[in-house]
């Protein structure tokens, strides 16, 4: 009875404190929230209690440019997903299920992904604007697929390893070829692998800066580019950085909450259980 | 990840295997065509025209200048830059107290969050925002917390009957750096070295608590050597990833005052679109990747094996 109680006791008092932390700890993106509902004269003031306005909404959702930025953004994330998916699933049944030397390609695939994008950014920079590709969708959607296939194919591989091979050989000795194996039988054994995957390639693209910074001019620039914009735009009106701050980051911190359970598999591509 | 191994296969499955190989040997490699291309394409092409770049003295402004040949020239203006060792530096510095400081504090939320606990998934749930939210935003709303006059954290302080800190002035612009980073990426390690508790072996436990190890030993000897690996694999993916920081430094202080927090990454961009020196740029760009290269050497082996083990 005692001991019941001071094991409870214990539980409370340790929860408070992991609550206490988690307020401390999402004060900066709860003050950028709050940001976004004040009034301009409002902010820069360390008063907690104001009425909230969504002026600062309402002047960013108005404006015509971030439409434009959040639009591209849409379209050159969701683009990424399909197109890397497309690509990198293949790849990564192959890797886990077909009888090939793989192991050199997967290395090869790694060594990439640690290359620094800052890197490779002259060189495309040089060869987009010889081609006439700077400032399109296009350039941006092959960029960022390009950039996470390799992680695509490092986690799809562990999810497609969890599928038994006995299935694969089982289906091929009743006649499935390796296309038929794949499509019928590994994609919808994998799905929740592979809607995880694209959650991750569509927030790695959402949040790219740098090469939307050094490709993109005004038509195809994409959302975190919207709040440079701002900066300069406004000056110093905080309102408008804080809602345009707040959508933009709202929908990855749905698709991470909802994906918690892979986020950890995800971002250290699969070696260390998630 | 569940290691599945190749089983015994009955003898029929067995020859069926071996007679699709035999037969079409090339079709595995189609699927694998695709990502072979694009890679190759947006990897090798460009670095391959950088190596060429980099030995011509081509600047931007200056039409024609591509041709004209610079050998090793470039790579010994950079090496011999103190600016550019100034830059590895900062970076050095910035990834091991960035990398440090939030293993530390993950480390600590994960054995706080390894407790039976109301909301702990709702805890773990609020707990990943830093680590997705864009970083141009973080950037951004950092920037408004360390605002000088009347920024928030300037006001709490002064509240708190202390003075005001210059955040983004040279003496601090360091470590307001490191700050930002670390509070983003606290919760990564939180989450890897939670899910290396949550391996720990509970017999392994039971049986050092017999053998009568109090709390500290049995997390010395027992929850401590168990995590290390997890430890390594978080701090070296955080580390690459620091070490490729740009937006959030360049968007809270532009790599100033003066070269306080320019690293390489920055470095490069202002060199790129300030002096338009692509032979220059170039060089510096290929160095760095051996740099990178060169520190995720011990990663890569790990993750190689790993691989291998699986297949």
């Amino acid at each position: 009875m005692t001991l019941a109680g001071s094991h409870n006791t214990k539980r409370l008092l340790l929860s408070t404190l992991c609550l206490a932390i988690g307020v401390v700890y999402l004060f900066p993106y709860a003050w950028m929230v709050l940001t976004g509902f004040r009034s301009a004269l409002d902010t820069l003031s360390l008063r907690f209690v104001f009425e909230p306005t969504l002026e600062g909404f309402r002047a960013v959702i108005g404006d015509s440019i971030f439409r434009a930025y959040m639009l591209n953004s849409i379209i050159v994330a969701t683009a990424t997903t399909a197109l890397v998916l497309t690509v990198a699933a293949p790849a990564a049944f192959a890797l886990a299920h077909l009888p090939i030397r793989g192991t050199g390609f997967l290395l090869f695939v790694l060594i990439v992904r640690m290359v620094p994008g800052i890197a490779i950014l002259i060189p495309i920079y040089l060869v987009a604007s010889r081609l006439g590709l700077l400032d399109t969708h296009g350039v941006l959607i092959v960029l960022y697929s390009t950039f996470n296939l390799p992680f695509a194919i490092w986690l799809l591989r562990g999810f497609f390893c969890d599928v038994p091979g006995e299935i694969r050989e089982a289906a091929i000795i009743d006649g499935c070829s390796e296309r038929q194996v794949f499509l019928k039988i590994m994609l919808p054994l994998t799905s929740s692998g592979i809607v995880a995957t694209g959650v991750f390639v569509f927030i790695a693209a959402w949040n790219e800066f740098l090469f939307a910074l050094a490709l993109t001019n005004n038509f195809a620039a994409t959302a975190p580019l919207a709040m440079v914009a701002f900066r300069s735009e406004y000056g110093v009106q905080w309102p408008s950085i804080g809602a345009a701050a707040f959508i933009i980051s709202t929908p990855v911190v749905l698709f991470a909450v909802v994906m918690q359970r892979f986020l950890v598999r995800g971002l250290t591509m699969g070696s260390v259980k998630g | 990840m569940l290691a599945t191994g190749r089983p015994a296969l009955p003898a029929g499955a067995r020859t069926a295997q071996a007679h699709r190989r035999a037969r079409v040997p090339l079709e595995p490699y189609w699927f694998m065509a695709p990502a072979v291309v694009m890679l190759a394409t947006v990897y090798l092409g460009p670095m391959i025209y950088a190596v060429m770049t980099s030995t011509t003295h081509w600047v931007l402004t200056e039409p024609g200048s591509e041709t004209i040949r610079a050998g090793l020239q470039n790579y010994k203006d950079v090496l011999g830059a103190p600016s550019f060792w100034q830059a590895v530096k900062i970076t050095l510095l910035y990834t091991l107290t960035s990398v440090s400081l939030s293993l530390t504090l993950g480390t600590l939320l994960a054995l706080l969050l390894d407790n039976e606990l109301h909301f702990a998934s709702f805890f773990r749930s609020i707990m990943l925002i830093p680590m997705v939210i864009t970083p141009a935003v973080i950037a951004i709303f950092w920037k408004l917390l360390y605002e000088q006059e009347q920024g928030v954290l300037n006001s709490l302080l002064m509240a708190l009957g202390f003075g005001k800190v210059a955040w983004l002035g040279l003496e601090y612009a360091f470590f307001s750096m490191v700050i930002m980073d670390s509070w983003q990426n606290t919760p990564f390690f939180m989450l890897v070295i939670l899910a290396g508790l949550q391996s720990v072996d509970g017999n392994l436990m039971d049986a050092a608590r017999v053998d009568g190890a109090n709390v500290f030993q049995r997390f010395r000897y027992v929850t401590l050597p168990h995590l290390v690996p997890y430890m390594l694999i978080a701090a070296a993916f955080r580390g690459i990833a620091t070490m490729n920081d740009f937006d959030k430094i360049w968007l809270l202080t532009q790599g100033g005052p003066g070269e306080a927090t320019t690293t390489i990454t920055v470095y490069t961009y202002k060199i790129a679109f300030s002096s338009f020196d692509m032979g220059r740029t170039t060089a510096i760009a290929l160095i760095f990747v051996v740099i990178v290269l060169i520190a995720s050497a011990p990663l890569l082996r790990h993750l190689f094996r790993a691989a291998r083990r699986q297949a």
